[in-house]
């Protein structure tokens, strides 16, 4: 077993029009043996930013408790929020910085970037665990079974959602690729980030 | 700065009367040194010196007072030329380094209290001395065009238009007359080269000046070439 | 006890490496968990020299084990204004290094007031790779113009170096080498060389499942006269476009709880997860309260 499937997970992010989605199922387990159901790997940075962590569920805390630690910082110093695309930056050289020793982490974030006319753009990225930037046009998937996440993806989204059926494709996605993976699921939270309002809604799922 | 096994002393210690008399003196050392202008105008930023060679003898091309510190950033100096090129090194990577983390440049402000907090450094370790120099930092980000000085002691600020070294306090006056919050970067640029000229000892021509502009519209810093100094001059 | 400078040094970009969660992860792997791979681009990129100056080309396909990543990664990286440098091997590697070296050359040329070399920026790439001995897993095609003229080098990832006329590099590489084989020839124009990169690109794409999707060309004709031609050929369009409206009705998903928040557009945000609402009820005397 790779240590990526260690904990099991499925977090999911996906570009709207004017806004983005952000999902992650909620269980811990330790391999086969379900731990908790409630298990946090969607964290927000700020009102216009959040980040998915699949991998190491270790990792996953650390790393929040140290991208928080930096953003808070760089948010003092500089009086204003990372842009996502700075922020995975910022989290992909931190990555980097372990290349040869590096934590057990897939990071995805959703985000929208405020421009000076003061619309928004959204963004979605990743990185691998040593910190290798990919933000696709549409989504980025990461987790135990991105296989099973990358099908339903690839057939159901399509570009310029609005908020609602952005959620209603990104739902079905994570529904059925967790549905296909035995360490993942048991709860499913989806985040819709739009320039005036998050929207968290927690999905029914099958809880086997 | 190294503190390893052997004693280091602060050189900048306290007088009784609380003055850190190292950084008055530092402070002393920009006040003889060349004039500096900056001016911030509506859409960019104009920086200028003088740059007075003790000899005609001299290479004037192979002396570069205005230097570029990042792609939208530039910065010149009045005091000590050496003590300038070693902070222009470290502000140059300063503003690498946050490209390399956040991959966005450095907003003028980061790179300013970059090197400002390199100056205060050298106020309070130990076997070093301040740097003799103040610095007038021109750049462009998201938020608009910035003017900055910075000093020796390592406290920094912003100015709508400033002058440091020589003559600064008629200049400051000649620009308090003439600045306004609609300036032009041309006018601006006119505005700075007439302040220079205003306590100019001698002729002032294209080579005894170094002037760099940032405008809003481009995000670039750039040197004058003495061909465009020379057709500004022309005008005044 | 961390001390406040340790703080500041944390937030300071790192330079170099850290190997502090070495000992953690070896233990992990004698667990007998395996260690995960990162993405890679199979890739094929390649470099000609013509007439006036360098083509490079690239496939865009990143992979992670045999899954596709990306579909439409960019491995033409700038180095300097003059110089571009294609990458294969370990993607989070190749990107890394040429940015690390881009950096390196922009203080130089601040420092020297001189256009880069791109012998330079091939001495300092060769050093780095021959530092980490291999395990920094970039093999690279570098290309560009200077005052000596073309320039094109192959970098391996221990940090041996080639200079020739036309080069392949990445899992691709037989393939494009066989289209270079057969068509290249000294002199060429501007149009031959971009048509024969395109051509031995295609090759590794249509040829080695580590390369795909579409075709990157960057011409390099001097300092400032680059043309990045990004997805220069879009050879595999998916053949279909889901249409609107959208066939998941709304309310397809049971929702079991829902929270808004609105947002204040423009506050910067401090956040601390842990932060727990103050106890507002009197403690009871007689010990610590609990809950």
């Amino acid at each position: 077993m790779s240590i990526m499937t260690y904990n099991g997970a499925a977090i999911i992010a996906m570009k709207g029009k004017d806004c983005v989605a952000i999902a992650s199922d909620t269980r811990l387990g330790i391999q086969a043996m379900t731990v908790a159901t409630d298990f946090q790997k969607v964290f927000k940075i700020h009102d216009y930013l959040y980040l998915g962590m699949a991998g190491l569920a270790t990792d996953v805390q650390t790393l929040d408790a140290l991208f928080q630690f930096k953003h808070n910082m760089f948010a003092l110093r500089e009086n204003r929020n990372m842009s996502p695309s700075a922020f995975l930056a910022m989290v992909s050289s931190t990555l980097y910085s372990k290349r040869f020793g590096p934590y057990f982490v897939e990071p995805v974030v959703a985000g929208l970037t405020v421009k000076p006319d003061g619309s928004v753009e959204p963004y979605v990225g990743g990185t691998d665990l040593i910190g290798c930037i990919s933000s696709p046009d549409g989504f980025a998937v990461s987790g135990t079974m991105s296989e099973a996440l990358y099908g339903p993806c690839e057939s159901m989204y399509k570009p310029d959602l609005e908020p609602e059926d952005l959620f209603e494709t990104i739902s079905q996605c994570m529904l059925a690729g967790v549905d296909r993976d035995a360490v993942s699921g048991w709860g499913v939270v989806v985040h819709i980030i739009t320039k005036d309002e998050v929207i968290t809604r927690h999905l029914k799922n099958r809880m086997d | 700065m190294s503190m390893g096994t052997r004693y280091s002393f602060s050189l900048t210690t306290f007088s009784p009367s609380g003055k850190l008399l190292q950084i008055e003196y530092a402070l002393n050392a920009v006040s003889q040194g060349a004039t500096t202008i900056g001016i911030k105008a509506a859409n960019g930023v104009v920086i200028a010196t003088e740059k007075k060679m003790p000899s005609l003898l001299i290479e004037a091309e192979s002396v570069e007072k205005v230097a570029m510190l990042n792609e939208a950033t530039g910065v010149t100096y009045a005091g000590m030329g050496p003590d300038f090129k070693v902070l222009l090194r470290k502000g140059r990577k300063a503003a690498q380094a946050y490209y390399r983390t956040y991959l966005e440049a450095s907003p003028t402000q980061e790179t300013v209290r970059e090197l400002a907090s390199v100056m205060q450094e050298y106020t309070q370790s130990g076997g070093v001395r301040p740097f003799g120099v103040s610095l007038l930092v021109a750049g462009c980000d998201e938020t608009g065009p910035h003017l900055f000085q910075v000093d020796p002691s390592g406290s920094y600020w912003a100015w709508k238009a400033a002058a440091i070294g020589k003559n600064y306090i008629s200049a400051r006056k000649f620009l308090e007359k003439r600045y306004t919050e609609d300036l032009d970067l041309e006018d601006a640029v006119h505005t700075a080269l007439l302040t220079l000229k205003d306590g100019f000892d001698g002729e002032m021509d294209e080579t005894n000046i170094e002037v760099g502009v940032v405008d809003v519209e481009t995000g670039k810093f750039r040197l004058l070439s003495e061909d465009v100094i020379r057709e500004h001059l022309g005008n005044l | 006890m961390a001390s406040m400078n340790d703080v500041v040094q944390s937030l300071k970009p790192a330079g170099g490496f850290e190997f502090d969660l070495c000992a953690r992860n070896n233990m992990l792997k004698q667990m007998g968990l395996k260690a995960p791979k990162a993405t890679s681009t199979g890739t094929t990129i390649v470099g000609l020299v013509y007439k006036d100056g360098v083509v490079l080309g690239a496939d865009t396909r990143a992979t992670g084990d045999t899954t596709v990543e990306d579909k439409n990664c960019e491995k033409i990286h700038y180095i300097a204004p003059n110089v571009y440098c294609c990458g294969a091997g370990t993607a989070a590697d190749t990107e890394n290094t040429t940015a690390l070296i881009s950096s390196q050359l922009e203080l130089h040329r601040l420092a020297t007031g001189r256009h880069s070399r791109v012998v330079t920026a091939l001495t300092l790439l060769k050093r780095m790779l021959f530092r980490y001995q291999g395990h920094v897993s970039a093999a690279l095609v570098l290309g560009g113009v200077d005052l000596n003229g073309p320039h094109l080098y192959t970098i391996y990832p221990h940090g041996s170096t080639d200079e020739l006329p036309y080069v392949t590099m990445g899992s691709g590489s037989l393939a494009a080498m066989g289209v270079f084989e057969a068509g290249w020839k000294e002199n060429m124009s501007e149009d031959e060389a971009v048509d024969l990169v395109a051509a031995a690109i295609r090759a590794g794409i249509f040829n080695d499942l580590g390369s795909g999707s579409n075709v990157d060309v960057t011409i390099i004709r001097g300092v400032d006269d680059v043309e990045v031609r990004r997805g220069y050929q879009i050879l595999n369009p998916r053949p279909y476009a889901r249409v609107r409206p959208n066939d998941l009705t709304r309310g397809t998903t049971t929702i079991l709880s829902e929270t808004r928040t609105p947002i204040h557009a423009g506050h910067v945000e401090y956040t601390n997860e842990d932060a727990v609402d103050m106890e507002t009820s009197p403690v009871e005397s007689g010990g610590p309260s609990s809950s």
